[in-house]
């Protein structure tokens, strides 16, 4: 008994002293717990093959569709390159929707949430876990979506700024995953409603973040979106970078402004989230919701 | 013997006091309200109204702002052809998606597919009424996002115009043909495991970009221009667009399509639409309702029906 204490980096020989763990034991089962959570969504990558495959198809078939219809339209080609970009990062939101926001109603349903709370690690670590394997599964995702439509319909991108490219998209990632932390604990107590909310979240986001157009088209709402929606603010800045000397519309900031405001959101949003996570669990607790499945 | 007896009797009278045409309207009906009940009753009916007409509001929108940042002569023109596109074609996804996902639903999430089996309800009917519940919610969106586009974004409406026997035939037959569809998906996800809640959502995909919802087909190779005119789905959309709005440029024809290659035509007439819609749509509601039969009973003799795989 005492070696299996040993390994998980307990001691003493009472449960009192056993309970009683250093910040460095603290540390190091919450961050066995992010490499727990990431694991399935990482091992998912080549675990259900088929899986890949709609999860590239889907948005390169959208993409496609909004590249015909520029097309129709005649439009200079470099919307076309707007709209791979744009179909590239909705990877990103998809899985910021249906893997962190939903994910915990899911959890619920299938008896895994309650496990998740009586285990002895902070439950951000949960959500970290989930997010960094969604990152790592999304890159994938996004990655294939990009090189194939930019081979299909010959995009040609004008980069001139790599290190400031991977800031902005490294801080898009960590403001999305910020917000979807946020409303994975909303979710949490939304119930049955969460597979609406998901849907609800889709396309109008897509169409408030200029998904496939500038978003300084949509003027006061696109500043709005710009300063709050980090898809927006990612989406415009990753453009105003890979298509350098572009007919780009004024209106939104420059790219380093918008990595100001990516930092801004990612750093509110995870502090939300904490805060939020523990307002939620109180609250579903206090409702008797955590433990009823499809409710 | 006592027993074998005693169950005899009662098992015709079960069913033949009834007309079968009775208890199959009384299943559908049930399982419409089932389906319309699963799908709203966790909430307040304006915040399933919000829920439901967002979706394809916001898709509108999108191809709107689009057409405004190309600009030029083409914008109006074609701003009344994808907003009414746009409002068809959630009718559609919505229809193809809801079916399969009842299926789903039932299966992997409620494990009740296998009682709804065993009961004395016709499967087909009972996965008909959970469809058809969801396609009327599709209708209300699809309806808000007409009277949006009417209001709000340009596209002329006069009743006095409009081809109202062209619109409501057009609209049967495109109906039946997504439910069709949605039934084809049905099988298919009764044959495999839980990942098959992508596959209605990447089978409606597919068959957007061949459906000309938003942009004609003449935009496409001519091998896939002949996929889409073999598609009801195109038929209908483009039928239901022109009657509602005589002066939309029609998505099957146009210069340079292969329809116009094949028939000499620019635009196909209203009959010649109305026999694409029924022949196409009757080969694939007749190989929808053909497959379905076989993969009902393939799920039965596999033991698929109560199958569940950890979704």
């Amino acid at each position: 008994m005492a070696t299996r204490l040993d390994l998980v980096g307990r001691s003493g020989n009472s449960p009192r002293q056993a309970a009683s763990w250093t910040r460095r034991q603290a540390l190091l089962t919450n961050l066995r717990a992010v490499r727990g959570r990431a694991y399935p969504r990482y091992i998912g990558l080549f675990r259900e093959k088929s899986w890949v495959f709609f999860e590239i198809l889907l948005p390169f078939l959208s993409t496609s569709a909004f590249v015909f219809v520029y097309r129709a339209l005649r439009a200079p080609e470099a919307y076309v390159g707007f709209v791979v970009v744009g179909g590239a990062m909705t990877a990103f939101w998809i899985n910021v929707i249906w893997m962190m926001a939903n994910q915990l109603y899911w959890e619920k349903s299938q008896g895994n949430l309650e496990l998740y709370f009586a285990a002895p690690m902070h439950f951000m670590s949960i959500l970290f876990g989930m997010a960094l394997g969604g990152m790592v599964m999304s890159s994938t995702r996004a990655l294939a979506i990009l090189v194939i439509s930019t081979a299909v319909f010959g995009v040609s991108f004008a980069v001139e700024q790599w290190l400031l490219v991977f800031l902005v998209f490294v801080m898009t990632l960590a403001a999305l995953y910020g917000v979807g932390m946020v409303l994975a604990s909303l979710f949490l107590v939304w119930g049955r409603e969460a597979w609406h909310l998901g849907q609800l979240l889709v396309e109008p986001v897509y169409f408030v973040s200029g998904l496939n157009f500038p978003v300084a088209r949509l003027g006061l709402l696109g500043a709005l979106s710009v300063g709050f929606i980090p898809l927006a603010t990612g989406l415009d800045a990753m453009r105003q970078l890979v298509f350098s000397g572009a007919p780009f519309p004024i209106g939104t900031p420059p790219p380093l402004v918008e990595l100001g405001i990516l930092v801004i959101l990612a750093v509110v949003a995870t502090a939300i989230a904490r805060w939020m996570l523990a307002a939620m669990e109180r609250r579903a607790r206090v409702e008797g919701r955590l433990t009823v499945r499809w409710q | 013997m006592t027993a074998s007896g005693a169950v005899h009797p009662a098992a015709p009278s079960r069913r033949e006091p009834e007309a079968p045409d009775g208890e199959l309207a009384r299943s559908f009906v049930t399982a419409a309200r089932l389906g319309y009940l699963m799908e709203a009753n966790w909430t307040d009916p304006l915040l399933f109204f919000i829920y439901s007409v967002a979706k394809p509001v916001a898709a509108a929108l999108i191809l709107v702002v689009m057409l405004q940042v190309v600009g030029g002569s083409a914008t109006a023109t074609y701003r009344s052809f994808v907003v009414i596109g746009t409002a068809f074609w959630a009718l559609v996804q919505i229809g193809i998606t809801g079916l399969a996902f009842a299926i789903l639903d039932d299966r992997e999430r409620y494990r009740m597919l296998k009682y709804v089996y065993v009961s004395p309800s016709d499967f087909l009917v009972v996965l008909l009424g959970r469809g058809t519940a969801r396609l009327l919610i599709g209708v209300t969106g699809a309806v808000i996002t007409m009277a949006i586009g009417i209001v709000a974004l340009g596209v002329p409406f006069d009743p006095g115009r409009i081809d109202w026997l062209m619109l409501a035939v057009t609209a049967v037959g495109g109906l039946v043909v997504t439910l069709a569809l949605g039934l084809l998906m049905g099988s298919i996800c009764l044959q495999t495991r839980q990942e098959s809640w992508s596959y209605p959502e990447a089978f409606a995909g597919a068959l957007f970009l061949v459906s000309g919802a938003v942009f004609p087909l003449s935009i496409l190779p001519a091998p896939i221009q002949a996929v889409g005119l073999a598609n009801p789905l195109a038929w209908w959309i483009d039928g239901a667009r022109r009657a509602f709005d005589a002066a939309a440029p029609s998505s099957i024809g146009g210069q340079g399509s292969l329809f116009t290659t094949l028939t000499g035509q620019v635009t196909p007439d209203n009959g010649l639409v109305l026999l694409s819609l029924i022949v196409t749509g009757a080969v694939v509601t007749l190989a929808a309702a053909a497959i379905f039969r076989y993969s009902s009973r393939r799920a039965k003799e596999r033991g698929l029906l109560d199958r569940t795989t950890g979704s």
